[in-house]
């Protein structure tokens, strides 16, 4: 199959804006300024079935549909943050397809009507963001940025903006708060940023993978894009494969059918380096729920939905793979103390939980932990969930609770003493009652 | 009713206002959602998720088409909510204690529990929440917190414990939503964040006290206090604030002090809540001046000069010798006294010159003048800044309100944020401005010109005098004879149309004579647009101390009596008496609580070279106290008890807090006995006889106001601060009166409204080498009381003009030049300071920063360079 978003894979330097318009490059945005009203192309998204990319899964031409149409200026988000452990795919559409993540944000930007583009971009991409900026450059020579595009009396600037190193500025509300030159907070909601967005104006947030998948659907049509994929989850998804295996990278295929894990790993990634047998998989990076690697789990379809019975979701699709080298609850720590590192600090549960739950597992490597204390994680962990301020604190639960929950023995491995690790809570209570009053 | 929804809390229905806050809602309803980071006044931050209710709102069913109660699966935070009709919480169920118990477990988790040795134990809401709704023990391992600083100063006033912050950003919001001072922020991520101030100096805001009051935990403390006293310990004394005409509603909390052999002192200052008032804020100088009352510098015995010194004496000399020298004087006798004096100091105060047959009295300071025009127009009784929004307008001319009044300027600037029109005039750029809707510049010298030329802009249709009006015909013609440009007229138009419209006079740039002519003009300018004598409408002037309205009420005034009756033979104002001084036309002259040599050096001149017998009475040695006959010491606001009465006509009441320093005696003690010595009537002494009595008789605006009226109190919402501590913080509920605004003329129907033609000055112009020195006031100022504080003294500036750069250029004069600028032959010296919002010509001097540094008025005087400091 030829790639839709890959397609430097398929067509050498496809960076370079000639090689690009050679192969049907702006094409989309042609037509969708020629041949429809920015509701007819929101409309047409929408009918695609598109989904974002950036790990909710919403679909993307409803999102749009919320931006109100008499209120302006509007404008457009492009979420190049990609800071989740384990993506890399954004990254690598920037490199070497950039003009298509161009023409798919100026499709956005045309269809709700925006005077701006902010593409957000990860502060280590500086180099890419340089490559952008010129890319933006040709673009506007050609027409396709600025004042009048293509001539149809709708102007439009892009510009990039860089992060400055935290996670939390991939969430869309940190982002727009970043943007305006603002703490990395995420704002409460509602209001939505469709409505109360940058500068508290409509905007519209995407992904670049989401964006990318544009220009096709504007060019070929819902139909033809709907071609690829499954009903609930048409068109194809870069996979970003890491971890134990021995090829590493990403892999676009098309969503559901014969896209199983046992494909991207054994096939694709060609088995694992050590050739242990597969433990388990980290389906988005830290942020969803690890999944063990039984055969179920292997041979399950992927998209948005296949993965809810076990529990977690593909999020961004990126698939970190842990072979049975490792012991789960190691894996836990190191991406609690991601997220302690990484909490912005807003609300009290992800703020004081994701601390005390590293606080935990500093104990529990130290191997001072007893089984009272992992009672007390899965309790902290589930006491977080539902209620922070954004999604960050509900992801920090996901490696507390699925490891605990698919691999406790790895758990039991590393407790503290005699490895029974039972001390009464009754006792332990105490304890830390008498601590307290030192 | 249109204006009020149905909600369910718990399966009771409520009828609540529309559009509030749940979490008020509920509090109106007498249910109690805990909070630590929603507090009224700064709205909702979301981010403690302390309130956690299960929140049902009526949906409409899409296959029915029925209205349902649709549950959220999860909790929802409260504070985010506005009421809806319908809306049903859950604020018992088990769900929602066992959220609110893990909230109270995480904040503590890394909390230091220090709660032993900590401000805030007591009266922390942290420790009550957790008593109501928290776990028994923590599971959280001692060793395993996060450890952060204990003591680091935000600036000189406040010291913020790290570990004790709970992250809920009230003192952010409160910089930036409330003082407009957004110097505090959050640095850092996740658990290591923590507050800090980014602004030079540290915590640059007037306002930082606030800050230690809404915190909701011990994290902000203020440097005076800090590990002082624990909060059960000590007695809350009712007072005013004696600094600034908004009267301020505070506490004195006192307790008996070892360090000070067992005395009760002054530990805290802490507002008393008066949502007429100062709301439930302070400004820093409210908070923090007090320390001079306890100084070791305050008098203690009475001084009588003896070989050219002041000596100690006893009391019993020194008023023996104080009544002989005014018995020989008779009337020819003078009498000034200073605005932090009470309603009863300053009723004995007129009542002893009065005795003598002279009306030779004076208010100071004496360069805010108009009293007699505020007791016909000043505001309605019933009027609250809080009330004034949309469709109403607020003019505010010659005055930095921010320096001069700053509770005003917090409650103006609210209520333009509300949507009320903002009308400022000055000669330059205030803090206001940024709120106004318009902004007019005037030339210094053209103030009342200004203001004649709004009201001669306005066509017929907005003279809407509501009454017959004496001299309108006239007082319009001549008003029409001042141009308005495009940009004044149209503010003119917005003034008068307004529903309601407050005109708020300052004193920036302007001495007595103009200050008066000023009043005048405003008045006109009310009566004729109709807006006297409603609540929200109407006259006020900001003077230049505390009490001063008080001391006009009371009669201290040339031209009037207590009340404002005109006397037969007006006597000498404060330009006379120094007049008199000199030519020896006066035999004694009686200044209380008042330092003018400090401003005036024509004061000084006089006082100099009289031969008239000089008393003075006051807390200090001050620089008049030093050219008297005779020094009285005199008491502090904290030692006496007594009433002030506001810039907003309040009289409010004050108790005594502490036991008097030394030998001082209140000043009305002081005066009554003299006038008993002198024969002038009965003394009566007590404050409260005096009040009720004495005053009720002879101030017919006072008539129906006692000392029980003043000490009522009337339930107040939001109930910040009450018993459950439920919007946190310790700003107190008020327990001891709101205080009662006495009715002016226009109030009365059938009183007739007087307007004149308000004579108006010409425009000052600058030279080739002379600029227009203008005096402005700044809060932290150089005057004695301030210079005994050493806390504030901290943030006093060097004296200083700043100059336009522009001029400065012309002039050769670099920022950090000292300069010299003379007139009337009197010099002074203050340092170059360049500013952009220096109007071009002018050269902005503050008042008091130094003794004699500034002229008393707006004057065109030479600028010269001296020298180059560091060159
Ligand atoms: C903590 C956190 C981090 C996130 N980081 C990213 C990111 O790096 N890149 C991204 O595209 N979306 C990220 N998201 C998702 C965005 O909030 C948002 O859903 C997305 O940009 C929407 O675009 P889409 O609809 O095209 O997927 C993150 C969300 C959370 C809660
Ligand atoms: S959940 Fe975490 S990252 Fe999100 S707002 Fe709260 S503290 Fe910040
Ligand atoms: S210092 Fe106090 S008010 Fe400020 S964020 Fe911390 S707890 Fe809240
Ligand atoms: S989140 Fe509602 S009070 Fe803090």
């Amino acid at each position: 199959m030829a790639h839709i978003l890959l397609r430097e894979l398929d067509i050498p330097n496809i960076k370079d804006i000639d090689v690009y318009l050679a192969h049907e490059g702006y094409q989309g945005l042609r037509k969708a300024i020629a041949e429809h009203t920015p509701d007819e192309v929101i409309d047409i998204v929408k009918a695609s079935g598109l989904r974002g990319r950036g790990g909710a899964g919403f679909p993307t031409g409803v999102k749009w549909g919320f931006v109100p149409k008499d209120v302006f200026p509007k404008y457009v988000a492009v979420n190049a943050d990609e800071s989740e452990p384990g993506t890399f795919k954004d990254r690598q559409l920037m490199e070497n397809n950039p003009h298509q993540v161009l023409e798919g944000a100026l499709i956005c930007a045309y269809a709700i009507q925006a005077e701006a583009v902010y593409i957000y971009i990860r502060g280590e991409y500086w180099d890419i963001a340089d490559w952008l900026d010129e890319a933006i450059e040709k673009a506007r020579a050609r027409g396709f940025i600025g004042e009048n595009i293509l001539g149809s009396g709708w102007s439009c600037e892009i510009y990039t903006h860089r992060g400055a190193g935290a996670y939390i500025c991939g969430e869309e509300t940190a982002l727009l708060e970043s943007l305006e030159g603002k703490r990395g907070h995420p704002r409460l909601r509602p209001p939505f940023p469709a409505s109360v967005g940058l500068y508290g104006k409509p905007t519209v947030i995407n992904n670049v993978e989401t964006l990318a998948n544009l220009p096709y659907i504007l060019d070929k049509g819902a139909e033809a894009y709907r071609q690829f994929g499954t009903e609930g989850s048409p068109g194809t998804k870069i996979f970003c494969l890491s971890g134990h295996v021995n090829n590493p990278g990403n892999y676009e295929l098309p969503f559901g059918g014969e896209t199983t894990l046992r494909k991207l790993i054994f096939e694709l990634g060609g088995g694992t380096r050590s050739g242990k047998p597969v433990k388990g998989i980290l389906p988005a990076g830290a942020s969803g729920a690890i999944l063990p690697a039984t055969d179920e789990v292997l041979d399950t379809p992927l998209d948005y939905e296949s993965l809810r019975p076990f529990g977690s979701s593909l999020g961004s699709a990126s698939l970190i793979i842990l072979d049975e080298s490792v012991n789960m609850a190691w894996a836990a720590n190191k991406m609690i103390h991601f997220f302690s590192h990484e909490s912005c600090g807003q609300c009290t549960p992800c703020r004081e939980g994701t601390y005390w739950l590293r606080r935990l597992y500093e104990r529990l490597e130290r191997g001072e932990a007893d089984l009272y204390d992992v009672e007390t994680m899965k309790n902290i962990a589930a006491q977080m969930l539902g209620k922070s301020i954004c999604a960050l604190g509900d992801f920090a639960t996901n490696p507390v609770l699925g490891t605990i929950q698919h691999f406790g023995e790895d758990y039991e491995a590393v407790l503290g003493g005699d490895g029974s690790g039972d001390a009464s809570p009754d006792e332990k209570e105490a304890a830390a009652t008498e601590a307290a009053a030192d | 009713m249109a204006d009020t929804v149905k909600i369910t809390i718990d399966d009771i229905e409520y009828e609540v206002p529309a559009g509030m806050n749940l979490v008020d809602a509920a509090k109106l309803c007498g249910v109690d959602i805990p909070v630590f980071c929603y507090h009224p006044k700064l709205g909702y931050a979301g981010n403690c998720r302390m309130c956690l209710v299960e929140l049902g709102t009526p949906r409409r069913n899409r296959e029915t088409g029925e209205m349902e109660l649709a549950w959220f699966p999860r909790l929802q935070t409260a504070c985010t909510q506005t009421v809806v009709d319908g809306m049903s919480i859950r604020t018992r169920s088990e769900k929602v204690r066992d959220g609110r118990r893990i909230i109270l477990e995480l904040l503590l988790s890394s909390h230091p529990l220090d709660c032993p040795i900590c401000d805030k134990g007591g009266e922390c809401p942290l420790q009550n929440l957790t008593m109501e709704h928290g776990p028994e023990t923590s599971r959280m391992y001692w060793e395993d917190k996060m450890h952060l600083g204990k003591h680091i100063p935000l600036g000189e006033l406040i010291y913020l414990d790290q570990e004790r912050c709970i992250h809920c950003a009230r003192c952010i919001r409160f910089q930036r939503l409330v003082a407009d001072d957004p110097v505090l922020g959050f640095d850092q991520r996740g658990r290591r964040q923590r507050i800090i101030t980014s602004s030079t100096p540290p915590f640059d805001s007037i306002f930082s006290g606030n800050t230690t009051d809404i915190c909701p935990v011990g994290a902000l403390t203020t440097a005076d206090f800090r590990f002082n006293a624990r909060p059960w310990e000590m007695v809350q004394v009712a007072t005013i604030c004696s600094h600034t005409p908004e009267g301020s509603n505070m506490y004195f909390d006192t307790r008996p002090d070892r360090e000070a052999g067992g005395r009760t002192t002054i530990k805290r200052v802490m507002p008393r809540q008066n949502e007429q008032v100062n709301e439930i804020w302070l400004s820093d100088k409210s908070r923090f001046v007090h320390h001079y009352m306890e100084h070791p510098d305050r008098l203690t015995r009475p001084l009588i000069r003896k070989g050219g010194k002041l000596v100690e004496a006893t009391w019993e000399e020194a008023l023996e010798e104080i009544a002989r020298q005014l018995q020989a004087a008779e009337a020819e006798v003078a009498g000034i006294a200073g605005g932090r004096l009470s309603n009863e100091d300053f009723f004995a105060f007129q009542k002893l010159i009065r005795g003598q047959g002279s009306n030779n009295l004076a208010a100071y300071p004496a360069r805010v003048a108009g009293a007699e025009f505020v007791a016909q127009v000043g505001v309605g009784v019933g009027t609250n800044f809080l009330d004034v929004g949309e469709g109403d307008a607020i003019l505010v001319v010659a005055s930095d309100l921010h320096e001069e009044a700053p509770i005003w300027w917090l409650r103006v600037k609210a209520a333009a944020e509300r949507g009320a029109t903002l009308i400022v005039l000055n000669g330059r750029e205030t803090r206001l401005d940024k709120f106004a809707t318009h902004r007019i510049r005037y030339a210094y010298g053209e103030e009342v010109a200004t203001l004649n030329a709004m009201l001669g802009s306005l066509d017929d249709e907005h003279i809407q005098p509501e009454r017959e009006v004496e001299g309108l015909e006239e007082t319009l013609r001549h008003a029409r004879g001042f141009e308005a440009s495009p940009e004044l007229a149209a503010a003119a138009k917005a003034f008068a149309g307004a529903e309601n419209a407050i005109l708020i006079v300052g004193g920036e740039g302007v001495g007595a004579e103009t200050s008066h002519n000023l009043a005048q003009a405003a008045s006109n300018l009310l009566i004729a647009t109709g807006h006297v004598g409603r609540p929200n409408n109407g006259l006020i002037i900001v003077w230049g101390a505390a009490n001063s309205q008080g001391a006009f009420d009371m009669g201290i005034h040339h031209r009037y009596g207590p009340g404002y009756q005109p006397v037969e033979q007006p006597g000498l104002d404060y330009a006379g008496i120094i007049a008199a001084l000199k030519s020896n036309d006066l035999k004694a002259l009686y200044i209380a609580g008042a330092d003018p040599v400090f401003d005036d050096w024509l004061m000084e001149e006089a006082l100099r070279a009289t031969n008239a017998y000089i008393i003075v009475q006051d807390m200090f040695l001050t620089q008049t106290a030093d050219l008297a006959d005779v020094v009285l010491p005199t008491q502090s606001i904290a030692e006496k008890e007594g009433t002030y009465t506001s810039g907003e006509r309040r009289v409010q009441r004050f108790y005594q807090a502490i036991e008097p320093i030394g030998e001082s005696k209140a000043d009305r003690e002081i005066f009554l006995t003299l006038a008993q010595k002198l024969g002038h009537g009965e003394a009566r002494t007590v404050a409260g006889l005096i009040f009720n009595q004495d005053i009720a008789g002879a101030v017919p605006q006072y008539a129906g106001i006692t000392y029980q009226a003043l000490a009522r109190v009337e339930k107040q919402f939001p109930d910040v601060g009450g018993e459950d501590l439920y919007y946190g913080g310790t700003s107190y509920p008020n327990r001891h009166g709101l205080g009662v605004q006495w009715p002016v003329a226009a109030e009365d129907e059938s009183a007739g409204l007087v307007v004149r033609p308000a004579e108006a000055g010409s425009r000052l112009t600058a030279t080739d080498s002379a600029l227009v020195v203008v005096p402005v006031t700044v809060l932290y100022d150089a005057e004695p009381v301030m210079q005994k504080t050493q806390l504030l003294r901290q943030r006093v500036p060097a004296p200083y003009a700043a100059l336009n750069p522009a001029d400065a250029a012309r002039l050769g004069i670099e920022a950090g030049d000292m300069l010299e600028i003379t007139s009337d032959g009197h010099a002074i010296r203050v340092m170059a300071v360049l500013d952009e919002t220096a109007p071009r010509g002018a050269a902005i001097v503050p008042r008091r920063l130094q003794a004699q540094g500034a002229p008393l008025a707006a004057v065109v005087a030479p600028v010269v360079r001296l020298e180059r400091i560091g060159a």
